[in-house]
């Protein structure tokens, strides 16, 4: 049985490039470039996945700027078939993001919303349940694993604690994590292929108040000695002497 | 001020009764039955029986807010926790303050600090939230002598149908309790070579701790020894740091040891800009050394 699947992903600044503004102490993120983030990779990975074993359709959405197109395609050559690109994304703000994704959503056709747990720049964790809320639908989190089987979703998710299997009938909303699977390196070819598929763009329209206010973003404080060793036996001796104080 | 504290996990829980106390009065909600969370000067503990489902706790707590004349909510940043806090959020169309690791309370407003652009930022803001996920080293575990009195109440069922419940290995380690932590990441390259680190973690009477890839993903150290912002959150008198390349949400979780050693085959790896002392080579031929050195 063929499922339509809908998944969310998200573009964020690659993190290794930020530097740090010395004399204001605040990261730079101005003409760092935008990336796929971790999570919502595992989520099209996921998505692909079940489309290969049972076909269907997917569609990816992404709330961000014009940059995303760029994510778009890479997702379209992992396999995704459709790419809606929402623009006017600025501050990360769950709430925010969530009424725009499920706007969006509520417009499609789907079994199965696909996104990550926890993404890898905001990790706000607070996507998933605030979308399954706005679209209310039930919400299977964390998932390590998934299987779909006549319109019946299952999923084991690791807490802390235990390893928890449930299930729930479609629509459904699912949440991914880093240990779900290892998401594809598509083929040359294919990122070819997906740099002529045209992505819908539109401008996001929702609004909410703000309720809180930064005061500030700086970098956190690292006053290490950093002593650097390339000659291993010193470096050795110095580390056995930090120790050795440490034990006391 | 009333908090309504809500946590799986029975450190955490701990530590946001410890942080409180003095700030408020608190009622913890839990599925952890331990007897020694009754010590932390809690109003009344609620212990939440039946399946776990999130939608069914997060019904649950939304209710007993509208009844129970709470201020302000604090979920313990779990894997159950975050989704109870984005379920509560939306239900009760209140906004989330996510992963804080501080919070001070003015009046009618808080002040909070988190990570943001994946612990490259600490965000300090103020707001007028009243929901607040917390992440683990919050702050100490200071228990009193208190004895709180402890209410069972059942967690309503929800659409998602819970199947099995298998409980993971018991935590057979503390790692916040540890003096000095030797920590491996995927630089190790297999399982066997953890007998190569044990001399040094005896020699130094440490605890071994990982990355995440090496406990969730490849299972080569037990889960509860994941150190880092999904892990756990430790300060030891030094932390050794062997193959692991020092990506942003691993020092999110030992940014307050005291000294920390790296060893990198790689001399551009992040984790020495985190290091106070850091040698680069293969960790098979140096960590030997540093054990003949002892
Ligand atoms: C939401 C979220 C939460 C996360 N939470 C955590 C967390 O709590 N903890 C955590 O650790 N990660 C976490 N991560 C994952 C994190 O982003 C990194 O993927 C992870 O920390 C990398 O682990 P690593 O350093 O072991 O592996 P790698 O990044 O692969 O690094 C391996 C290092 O070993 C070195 N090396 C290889 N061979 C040798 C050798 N023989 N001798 C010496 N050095 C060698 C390499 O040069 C390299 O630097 C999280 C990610 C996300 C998105
Ligand atoms: N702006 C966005 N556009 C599309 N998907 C998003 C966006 N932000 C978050 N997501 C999805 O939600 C997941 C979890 O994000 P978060 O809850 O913010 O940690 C990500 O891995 C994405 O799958």
């Amino acid at each position: 049985m063929p499922y339509d699947i809908v998944v969310l992903i998200k573009q964020i600044p690659d993190l290794e490039l930020i530097k740090v503004n010395q004399s204001t102490e605040e990261p730079i993120t101005d003409g760092v470039p935008f990336k796929f983030e971790n999570l919502s990779k595992n989520s099209v990975e996921a998505a692909v996945r079940i489309k290969e074993k049972n076909g269907g359709k997917i569609t990816a959405v992404l709330f961000g700027n014009e940059k995303g197109t760029q994510v778009m395609k890479e997702a379209y050559a992992m396999g995704v078939d459709e790419g809606i690109l929402i623009t006017g994304y600025s501050e990360n703000n769950p709430v925010l993001t969530a009424k725009v994704l499920a706007q969006k959503i509520k417009q499609l056709h789907y079994d199965l919303v696909i996104l990550g747990n926890q993404s890898a720049d905001s990790m706000s964790g607070m996507v998933a349940g605030l979308v399954a809320t706005e679209l209310n639908l039930p919400l299977l989190s964390n998932a390590v694993s998934i299987e779909v089987a006549d319109k019946i979703v299952k999923v084991s998710t690791a807490t802390e604690k235990d390893v928890i299997k449930s299930e729930t009938t479609m629509p459904a909303v699912i949440s991914v994590t880093q240990e779900t699977n290892e998401p594809r390196f598509p083929p040359v070819l294919q990122i070819i292929k997906a740099g002529k598929k045209s992505i819908s763009t539109e401008q996001s329209t929702v609004k909410i108040e703000n309720t809180s206010k930064i005061i500030s973003k700086k970098a956190p404080k690292s006053e290490r000695k950093r002593l650097i060793f390339e000659d291993v036996d010193k470096g050795a001796q110095e580390v056995a002497k930090v120790l050795k104080e440490a034990m006391k | 001020m009333k908090f309504l504290i809500f946590s799986d996990i029975e450190d955490s829980a701990k530590q946001v009764m410890s942080f409180l106390k003095g700030k408020g009065d608190f009622v913890l909600y839990t599925t952890e039955k331990g007897e020694s969370l009754t010590k932390y000067g809690a109003q009344k503990i609620v212990l939440l029986t039946g399946k776990p489902e999130v939608k069914g706790i997060s019904s649950l707590l939304s209710d007993e807010f509208s009844s129970g004349g709470y201020d302000l909510v604090m979920i313990a940043s779990t894997v159950l926790g975050r989704d109870v806090a984005s379920l509560f959020s939306g239900q009760k169309s209140i906004e989330v303050i996510p992963e804080i690791f501080d919070i001070k309370f003015n009046s009618g407003t808080v002040t909070t600090k988190r990570y943001g652009l994946g612990g490259k930022a600490v965000i300090e803001e103020e707001s007028k939230s009243k929901l607040f996920t917390f992440l683990s080293g919050l702050s100490d575990d200071v228990p009193g002598d208190g004895s709180s009195p402890i209410e069972t109440k059942n967690i309503p069922e929800g659409v998602v149908k819970i199947l099995a419940i298998e409980q993971k290995k018991a935590k057979e380690v503390n790692l916040e309790k540890a003096n000095i932590i030797v920590a491996v990441g995927r630089g190790l390259g297999k399982i066997e070579g953890i007998q190569q680190i044990e001399p040094l973690v005896k020699a130094v009477r440490g605890e071994l701790a990982g990355s995440r890839p090496v406990c969730l993903d490849y299972h080569w150290l037990s889960e509860d020894r994941q150190v880092g912002y999904s892990g756990r959150t430790v300060k030891p008198k030094a932390y050794v740091a062997l193959g692991i390349s020092g990506q942003i949400q691993h020092i999110a979780g030992m940014r307050g040891s005291k000294v920390v050693v790296a060893v990198n085959k790689d001399k551009n790896a992040p984790i020495f800009q985190e290091a106070d002392y850091g040698i680069v080579g293969d960790l098979y031929q140096i960590v030997p050394k540093i054990v003949s050195y002892l």
